[in-house]
């Protein structure tokens, strides 16, 4: 009995990083900057965010046409029947620059794959798709998938078949990208939530496909810029 | 098909006009090397514990934000492209998210946010704060 409420293991100890990550937001906050309460309401939201509202909206849209073709036409709207208001749900309340109200959702076809990148820094669908991966921040994805996007995706163990066409959306401060891949084969007569449970985060970058069985990302490469910026 | 990004093209002009200081900060570099194996992915490792991301970085992701969304202090874009840079020299060999963490504070006493002595001496005051039984 008593192993049963045995505590789950913690680090019980104070890094250098945890002293400074705190140092800095409450120098920031003395300096006004910000305010406690700000940062508070964006602690809030962060912990509010994850990958499964896009991997339902893509269950959904498998599971039903019509809202499939909301998907792709209002990517937006359609977030709401996942739960996710890109407009109101921020703590600014209007949106923000850093995750501005326009989603889209590239359907992926037999002839048609979809990648998703952010050339200029690291933007990401965030209230649908959560935090972005350590790889997705790196130059040299973000450098290599939109000149060679076969070859990292066959890095990431993804090949693309001559006769497909990888298009590579580019996200950017207006607008942001979730994929949604088809439906694999083996699936069939399958609940929302089992189709949910296969829709990876890295299936809505567009770096893997949904397989049966399949639920968590692979560990993931992180490669640094052979040409640093400013060299 | 690629789609570029037209708006990367005049940042990026933009952005190679700045002139980043990315010198050595002193009270970083001392975290760095006192930091040395005792990153989150070392800690969580010798604790056994398999959350992938430190508890500070949901804290750090909202510090980035506020300082975008809310004082307008240092835009995400700005940001990001300089911790592209940092990493990249600087703090190569410190892992991710406290890079990421060294490259923002970095960036805040570059452009004058906060003070170099006073993140020194906060430190210590959180350092002791913490450390209270």
């Amino acid at each position: 009995m008593a192993d049963k409420h045995k505590a789950a293991p913690m680090v019980d100890e104070v890094s250098e990083f945890e002293i400074l990550e705190i140092a800095v937001r409450e120098l920031a906050i003395e300096k006004g900057l910000f305010t406690q309460e700000d940062h508070n309401a964006w602690t809030d939201y962060m912990h509010t965010l994850s990958p499964v509202p896009a991997a339902r909206l893509v269950a959904k849209a498998w599971l039903d046409p019509e809202y499939k073709k909301l998907a792709i036409e209002d990517g937006v709207k359609a977030s709401l029947e996942v739960g996710i208001d890109w407009v109101k749900q921020m703590p600014t309340q209007f949106g923000t620059p850093s995750d501005y109200c326009n989603l889209r959702v590239m359907a992926d076809t037999p002839t048609l794959k979809h990648v998703v990148v952010c050339t200029l820094c690291s933007c990401y669908p965030r209230p649908i798709l959560g935090q972005s991966p350590e790889w997705y921040r790196t130059p040299n994805y973000r450098r290599r998938l939109v000149r060679w996007p076969r070859q990292v995706l066959s890095e990431f163990g993804l090949q693309i078949p001559d006769d497909v066409e990888v298009r590579v959306v580019d996200s950017n401060q207006k607008t942001r990208y979730i994929v949604m891949p088809e439906r694999p084969e083996g699936t069939e007569g399958w609940t929302e939530d089992q189709l949910t449970e296969i829709v990876t985060r890295d299936c809505l970058i567009g770096v893997a496909l949904p397989k049966p069985g399949k639920t968590a990302n692979d560990p993931r490469p992180v490669r640094k810029a052979l040409k640093p910026y400013g060299h | 098909m690629t789609s570029i990004n037209p708006e990367k093209i005049e940042l990026d002009e933009e952005m190679s006009k700045r002139d980043l200081d990315n010198s050595p900060i002193a009270v970083l570099e001392e975290i760095k090397k006192e930091g040395q194996g005792r990153a989150w992915q070392d800690l969580s490792k010798k604790w056994g514990v398999d959350n992938p991301d430190p508890p500070w970085k949901v804290t750090l992701e909202a510090t980035c934000d506020v300082l975008s969304e809310v004082s307008c202090a240092l835009s995400g874009v700005e940001r990001r492209w300089e911790e592209d840079d940092l990493v990249e020299e600087l703090y190569k060999d410190v892992p991710y998210p406290e890079r990421q963490l060294l490259a923002l504070a970095h960036t805040m006493i570059r452009r004058g946010l906060i003070d170099e002595e006073d993140l020194r001496k906060h430190m210590k005051v959180v350092d002791k704060r913490l450390h209270m039984v």
